[in-house]
């Protein structure tokens, strides 16, 4: 069996309020492993804490509890330059393409930036190494010379993605990485980040709000709400059978372009807004908002458990509840 | 809702917006010309920086008059709203035509409690005293689902969250029972439950007040949900129109298909994704002829020549091929066998 490139154990991450006066659980006990080469989809509303996540996986954050382990290894317990040399393979990409362009260096400079950090070969080589990433990422060489202001979002975004893969990343964290861009635009970055993936052997943790990317691209899904993962499987298990009821609901609720037709009228809609993540409700934290609660998940928290092999789920009548899969495969159905 | 097909309650024509920048114009949009019938729920859908957002704009006036020019007409119950003097639009925005925006804390006023701000648009438009405009602004905010109304009427925006402001954005919107709300992008900010949560809380009022919507969105799935008809705008041109089923099967614009196509959806897992090549020309160099010709797959030597809009019954299209292409929609290869 193949070793996991990234492990996450019983994974905790709180942060105290502007007062003091409480505290978020943005990461409230999580647990997955991200095995090399694939990719690893994470869907959740905002306040879910997937992003909080993603950067507790590149060791952006510490954990307050728990463990993130690099291929077998707890970064925390390494000498700093030895963390520093980890560093390099675990990188992340982020929703605002502008965020990580600094608006006075030219897109050359940017790319190469990483590489002057690690401080690896001569600058020409450097310069070299930069725009080979440049063009790998589908811009022209005069891009180079070019500053932020002077270029689109979708090429920007191409920026980020040359700058992380000028020092051999192992794994990407993704985080919205597509959410900012136009449609036709999204299509050729996550295309994109397919060729790489081939080409470089790269693993990816996706994280998104967008379910019909998370489905295209994943190869497993974890669906977090309010800092725990309500389920986790194979990416078409979920988008087609999905076993929790908040991952229904997540489906049912997503537009989807058929005509009225071809559309499932019957949608679930979902009472109310996500609790605080500074007060989760008591047993299953879903509990507020799902359709089918019942006293017993009021009381008791429902374990982590594997519904069918690797697929794990928490709720008490998973699988006893009625799904709403999407559209496309009732229309499967009805056409079999 | 029984207005008869011929009614037209917003006829835009020849609409064109230009911006004046470093001494000259530049031309941001060109002849965009659609109408809207009364309860009618009309989708505009395009890339950022196609003019769907300037067109909203311009219906109420809300263009920077210093620095842009609008040509052409956009006729409301019989008065245009282009060049309207300022003292008319103020009877017209808010009671007849409304707006909401993508973003609610930047139409919310953070220093005036939500009431105060519902308030002063009822009593803008309606003798009432400040008892009833308080009675009315709290019902107001109850008909758009907000839980406990009395509570929010006197909460500030940032009290709110995301969901509840543009609840009760779309309160001050719908307090004046207005016939037209142009809605731009107003579920994009939100997350998808609440998203769902919107919009059938907008289908819903538009049913029973037979207010019409003109709903700005970069979202087909968004416009297959909520509208009847679909405006593809591209490069501040209006390329297709038609009834929003049409449009999804059988597009007759190779942008519409373009983008169409370029949805997860209609890929296999983790196979290549169809894209649109290339970029939307810059407005300073914007080609004579048809504006998508360089990124276009079907180009000939006759898409240089200018390209006009015919109308086909229901439909309207820009290219002259629309004839002889056969262009995929928003199905699968399966869906659309069935």
């Amino acid at each position: 069996m193949k070793k996991a490139i990234v492990a996450v154990e019983n994974l905790r991450i709180r942060f105290p309020t502007q007062d003091r006066r409480e505290t978020v659980k943005a990461v409230d006990g999580v647990s997955f492993a991200v095995m090399p080469g694939e990719t690893f989809g994470i869907i959740g509303e905002s306040g879910s804490g997937k992003s909080t996540l993603g950067r507790a996986v590149v060791c952006l954050l510490k954990p307050t509890e728990g463990r993130v382990l690099h291929g077998g290894t707890d970064p925390y317990t390494l000498s700093s330059r030895a963390l520093r040399l980890r560093r390099r393979a675990f990188q992340i990409i982020f929703q605002d393409p502008n965020a990580a362009l600094n608006p006075r260096m030219n897109m050359l400079d940017s790319i190469r930036e990483p590489l002057d950090i690690v401080g690896e070969g001569t600058r020409a080589e450097r310069d070299r190494i930069a725009m080979e990433m440049l063009e790998r990422v589908g811009l022209r060489p005069e891009f180079g010379g070019r500053y932020p202001h002077e270029i689109s979002g979708g090429q920007k975004q191409r920026i980020n993605i040359a700058r992380v893969l000028t020092v051999r990343p192992s794994l990407i964290v993704c985080d919205e990485v597509v959410a900012a861009l136009d449609v036709s635009i999204r299509a050729d970055i996550l295309n994109l980040f397919a060729d790489l993936q081939r080409e470089f052997g790269l693993t990816y943790l996706f994280i998104t709000h967008d379910l019909g990317v998370v489905s295209h691209v994943s190869s497993r899904i974890a669906v977090m709400y309010l800092g725990k993962f309500m389920e986790m499987g194979p990416a078409e298990d979920i988008a087609e059978r999905p076993l929790h009821p908040y991952t229904q609901a997540l489906l049912s609720a997503e537009p989807i372009p058929l005509p009225s037709s071809m559309r499932e009228t019957r949608r679930i809609i979902l009472q109310g807004e996500i609790p605080s993540p500074t007060n989760p409700p008591s047993g299953c934290r879903f509990r507020t908002r799902c359709p089918h609660a019942q006293e017993i998940c009021a009381t008791l928290e429902p374990a982590w458990r594997e519904a069918a092999p690797g697929r794990f789920v928490a709720c008490h009548f998973a699988g006893e509840v009625t799904g709403h899969p999407l559209s496309e495969t009732r229309i499967k159905e009805a056409l079999a | 809702m029984s207005a008869s097909v011929d009614e037209v309650l917003l006829d835009v024509r020849g609409l064109g917006i230009s911006f004046l920048m470093g001494g000259g114009a530049v031309e941001a949009t060109r002849d965009v010309s659609f109408a809207v019938r009364p309860g009618e729920r009309v989708g505009i859908v395009g890339e950022s920086g196609c003019g769907k957002t300037i067109t909203g704009l311009s219906l109420l006036g809300l263009l920077p008059a210093a620095t842009s020019r609008v040509v052409g007409e956009a006729m409301f119950e019989g008065e245009n709203l282009v060049g309207m003097p300022l003292s008319r639009m103020r009877h017209v925005r808010g009671r007849k035509i409304s707006m909401i925006f993508q973003e609610p804390m930047s139409a919310l006023d953070p220093v005036f409690t939500v009431g105060q701000q519902i308030g002063e648009t009822i009593r803008t438009h309606f003798k009432v005293d400040k008892k009833q405009a308080r009675e009315r602004s709290i019902e107001a905010l109850a008909n758009v689902g907000i839980p406990s109304p009395a509570r929010v009427h006197d909460s500030y925006p940032h009290q709110l969250s995301g969901g509840m402001r543009q609840r009760a954005m779309i309160a001050i919107a719908l307090a004046c029972e207005p016939r037209l709300l142009v809605a731009d992008e107003p579920t994009t900010a939100l997350d998808v439950t609440i998203q769902a949560q919107i919009i059938d809380l907008l289908l819903e009022l538009s049913g029973k007040n037979g207010t019409a919507l003109l709903f700005i969105t970069h979202d087909l799935g968004v416009i297959a949900e909520t509208c009847t008809r679909m405006i593809t705008m591209y490069a501040g041109q209006v390329v297709e129109d038609a009834p929003v089923d049409t449009a999804l099967v059988r597009p007759l614009h190779p942008y519409t298909s373009g983008l169409l196509r370029s949805l997860p959806r209609l890929s296999a897992r983790g196979a290549v994704l169809p894209s649109i090549a290339g970029r939307v020309p810059t407005l300073r160099d914007m080609p004579t002829g048809c504006r998508f010709a360089e990124r276009c797959g079907h180009r000939q030597e006759a898409c240089e020549a200018p390209q006009v809009i015919e109308t086909l019954e229901e439909h309207r299209v820009r290219c002259w091929r629309h004839g002889e292409l056969v262009l995929p929609g928003a199905l699968t290869d399966r869906e659309a066998a069935a």
